[in-house]
């Protein structure tokens, strides 16, 4: 994670903030790592979960309890705000869906996307949005934040206690980054006024296994249940490098290597192996109790059974070459590498892996692990046929996510690549949605689809461009030119931001 | 004056032109013809202006001025030039991984040095981000330290030219650095009220300080000579304080140390600033601030606002800009052209956002006798855009440090290179290429 780094003025220089030496592992949370590392958790919540949840909310009956590993017992509450039947008209679209429309309008009904083109006529009834001479495209999709578990202001009880991460093994599996959320940070406010409507929050990445993410509809909301995206295949944090050897090891902990990370990888894979093995003979009728519930090898398991989806922070070429055979070994698939800062070196590898690559444009050199960062990273691998998107892990360039894959379209083209902005839209929408296992309802806009989508100022590929209009399942959820829709967090009422100059 | 003869380089289609203008010797006379100057000191351009560099120096910036003979010529071929970027607050020069504190020199944790902590005998010129600051239009850099063995003083910062030699400081111990705030005080003393105390208390004892000849002894005073010296240099030379300050009532606190001893205050940080915007212009103390911040990082900063920047130029305060967080050196150059594009979409005018890359980092440091603007007299660190150079995804097409032409290789080149798809069905590692 980095709420961090671009967040505090690291007035006093890196490794403080604000001239405060930070422990070494918030450090990396949240200056190194920039990805998610984290500061301890005191407490761990005692769950007490029954056989078989009350509600299996995602999986079909069987006749036996399902497997529980997917089964999601905190399930959401999220309904769309109020909204009208709306026609965006005159626009430059970028679709999503790698097409650039110019002069066109976009109807949505009930939502949803209905219509895209040149030449549709406003329905009756139908609230027009005039967006001659700025530009539409599809909500923005950040595959990789921690609003809300990361939250602004950095306090300094986050020193020891963080809610990012739970830092106190290298397997945390069993944590789940939606109990960690403070609906109440203002870094969302900030997100939806940037046009961002789908987040995943996931947790740090101090561990092997960090815990599971969690998929939320950019809405506000007094509840995290409320932001939450039906639906949403679960989701497990790993990491890999710098920061569980050197987070654990400074302790003189496991692991203190790289070697030991790949150790600690198996020796927990192979312990779900029989895990899921238990819980499959249990179905069959080959056993008549049902193993006892582990809650981190639930997450495993559902690595194994194909339910959860796997995103890795991992910088280095060669270590994710590794990663990628352990997941052959063990026989699940590597959704996506965060960070990836090397990813360009085998992005052969990863076009035959499938395994995607989420990505900044130009972060470089804050450790080791990144040195080797190039700003044709994301176009190179593009280049390859690999998928390819950007991520922020910062809630501050999170708000500018068009950008960065304007940065890193340009360095591509500058090597002769020919990137269009209808395809580099692409790296913020279509692929990150397809990405978290939601491509057939967000990312593009195409009929039927829901109707997320972001009216610019101007092309959004501008540093000078910002968000209009941002519609979340149809609702206005912000407009540049209303103020009484432009939410703001509890933290941020009557405070002097909001106040006059003396 | 013997000359190298050149033909106009057409800027906008080739991009390695740097790589093939050579460097200009000393004394030659450079024109850069067919500019779309932005010279600092007016909002518009100077439209196929003509740039002519004489002895590393600017001579003249005359819309479609005549090129002296001999002279030789780029043709800029209607891209934007201005002057060379300042990023006002960095630690180029000091910083490699921080993650490997064997490479990192910005602070200093014990032994006797405070405010005397002096950077300079760190610089690295070697280090791998300055081609990279350079080759995304920096030329001039505030290099100030992190911290001391004696908070809430960080020590003394030097000043830096990026050109091409092997010492980067263009002048030592420019000026001194204060941290100040919530979590600072934390960590230090545990109240800001001892802060401004023990500063307040550094300058006196500073200003009565009698040298006593003699080694060793008790005094009654906190500070030891080092620091002292340090000090007394700070109010004898007037050198600015840089201030970190992000509350409201730090920033007074710093605005009145300044008038209670004479000492030129420059804010760093400043998110409060705004609501202090009418008292720092009369003050005349700059702010250094982050225009991308508008989340309140910690409790120092519930009054954050996005437009900030807007505010206190308008009030007539001198801003620069800096990049705190993980691009404040690693990327500075395209930081601080992001984090200005961003002032604009919040209200800031372009040429002022421009100014506090150039002409306003120069004023508060006391460079922009000689460097900032495009102006006669200036020296001629210049750059040629490939676009809006506030838009982070332009580049530079050609870098010049009083007059000399750049080179743009980076070690990020060098890797782009090495792993060019066209190089995909080589059987041969890229070790080989």
């Amino acid at each position: 994670m980095i709420a961090g780094p671009a967040a505090f003025s690291v007035g006093a220089g890196h490794g403080n903030v604000r001239g405060m030496s930070l422990p070494r592992r918030l450090r990396s949370a949240i200056l190194l790592a920039v990805a998610c590392s984290a500061a301890t958790v005191a407490t761990v919540a005692t769950v007490a979960i029954a056989a078989a949840p009350a509600t299996p909310a995602t999986k079909p009956a069987t006749p036996r309890e399902p497997l529980p590993f997917a089964l999601d017992p905190y399930p959401g509450t999220y309904r769309p705000m109020p909204r009208v039947d709306t026609m965006v008209t005159g626009a430059t679209v970028l679709d999503g869906a790698g097409r650039r429309l110019d002069h066109a309008s976009v109807l949505m009904r009930d939502g949803k996307i209905v219509a895209i083109g040149p030449e549709l006529a406003a329905p009756a009834g139908v609230t027009v949005v005039d967006a001659r001479g700025r530009w539409v495209t599809p909500g923005i999709v950040d595959i990789h934040t921690h609003l809300g578990d990361f939250p602004f202001p950095f306090a300094s009880t986050d020193f020891n206690h963080s809610d990012v991460g739970e830092v106190t093994d290298p397997n945390t599996a069993g944590v789940w980054a939606e109990h960690s959320i403070t609906v109440q940070d203002p870094a969302f406010m900030r997100a939806i006024a940037a046009g961002v409507t789908t987040v995943q929050v996931l947790p740090g990445s101090a561990n092997l296994f960090g815990g599971r993410g969690v998929v939320l509809h950019n809405v506000p909301a007094t509840t995290v249940q409320a932001k939450k995206f039906a639906g949403a295949p679960p989701s497990l944090k790993m990491a890999c490098g710098e920061n569980p050897k050197y987070d654990y090891g400074d302790l003189g902990r496991f692991p203190s290597s790289r070697m030991g990370n790949v150790y600690g990888y198996r020796v927990a894979f192979l312990e779900a192996k029989q895990y899921l093995a238990d819980w499959e003979a249990y179905e069959r009728g080959d056993k008549a109790e049902p193993p006892k519930r582990d809650l981190k090898l639930d997450t495993l398991a559902g690595v194994l059974h194909g339910d959860v989806k796997v995103h890795v922070h991992c910088y280095r070429a060669d270590e994710m070459a590794v990663l990628l055979d352990v997941a052959r070994e063990f026989g699940f698939r590597i959704t996506a590498f965060h960070h990836a800062v090397e990813a360009y070196k085998i992005a052969g590898l990863l076009r035959q892996s499938g395994t995607c690559s989420a990505v900044w444009s130009d972060w470089w050199g804050y450790k080791q692990e990144a040195f080797d960062a190039i700003r044709e990273n994301a176009a190179y691998l593009d280049a390859a046929g690999a998928c390819v998107m950007m991520h922020s892990d910062s809630a501050i360039i999170g708000q500018r996510l068009v950008l960065e894959a304007g940065k890193a379209m340009a360095a591509g083209n500058r090597m002769g690549l020919g990137i269009a902005k209808e395809h580099a839209i692409a790296w913020v929408t279509r692929v990150p949605a397809r990405t978290l296992g939601l491509g057939d309802r967000i990312g593009t806009l195409e009929p039927g689809k829901n109707a997320d989508l972001v009216v610019w100022s101007g092309d959004p590929f501008s540093v000078y461009t910002l968000a209009d209009e941002v519609f979340v399942d149809g609702a206005l959820v912000f407009d540049r030119r209303d103020p009484r829709r432009q939410p703001a967090s509890d933290l941020e009422a009557g405070l002097p931001s909001r106040g006059a100059a003396r | 004056m013997t000359c190298l003869r050149w033909r106009p380089v057409p800027l906008a289609t080739a991009l390695a032109v740097a790589a093939w203008i050579p460097l200009a010797a000393g004394g030659a006379t450079l024109a850069i013809t067919n500019a779309r100057a932005f010279t600092g000191d007016s909002a518009q351009a100077v439209d196929r202006a003509t740039i002519v560099v004489e002895d590393g120096r600017i001579a003249s910036v005359t819309a479609a001025g005549a090129v002296p003979a001999g002279a030789q010529v780029v043709d800029a071929q209607g891209a934007i030039v201005t002057a060379g970027l300042m990023g006002a607050g960095t630690q180029l020069g000091l910083v490699e991984l921080y993650s490997l504190k064997e490479t990192t020199d910005p602070a200093v944790s014990k032994g006797p040095l405070g405010a005397a902590f002096d950077v300079e005998y760190a610089m690295n010129a070697n280090s791998t981000l300055i081609p990279q600051a350079r080759a995304d239009g920096v030329t001039r850099a505030l290099s100030y330290p992190t911290g001391s063995a004696s908070a809430p003083f960080s020590g003394l910062a030097a000043v830096l030219r990026l050109d091409d030699s092997p010492t980067l400081i263009e002048r030592p111990r420019a000026g001194l650095f204060i941290v100040t705030g919530g979590i600072a005080a934390m960590q230090g003393a545990g109240s800001r009220s001892a802060q401004w105390q023990l500063i307040r208390n550094a300058f006196d004892e500073a200003k009565q300080y009698r040298p006593t000849g003699k080694v060793g002894g008790p005094r009654d005073q906190q500070l030891n000579r080092l620091d002292i010296e340090a000090l007394r240099a700070v109010l004898a030379q007037r050198l600015p304080l840089g201030i970190f300050a992000y509350r409201e009532s730090d920033i007074r606190q710093a605005v009145q140390l300044g008038q209670d001893y004479g000492l030129r205050v420059i804010i760093y940080g400043g998110t409060e600033a705004w609501r202090v915007a009418d008292l720092l212009a009369a003050q005349g103390a700059g702010v250094v601030l982050d225009p991308v911040a508008n989340l309140p990082a910690t409790f120092d900063d519930l009054g954050v606002r996005a437009d900030n920047a807007a505010l206190l130029q308008r009030a007539g305060v001198t801003l620069a800009f800096f990049a705190p967080g993980i691009q404040l050196n690693h990327n500075v150059g395209t930081a601080i052209r992001e984090a200005a594009g961003v002032a604009v979409a919040n209200g800031l005018p372009w040429n002022e956002a421009l100014r506090a890359l150039t002409a306003n980092p120069a004023k508060l440091w006391g460079m922009d006798d000689h460097y900032g603007r495009l102006a006669r007299g200036q020296d001629a660190d210049l750059v040629i855009w490939s676009g809006d150079p506030l838009e982070p995804a332009s580049v530079p097409l050609a870098v010049y440090v009083r007059g000399e032409a750049m080179p743009l290789d980076t070690r990020q080149k060098a890797l782009r290179e090495r792993y060019d798809p066209r190089h995909a069905q080589d059987p041969w590692p890229p070790a080989y290429r």
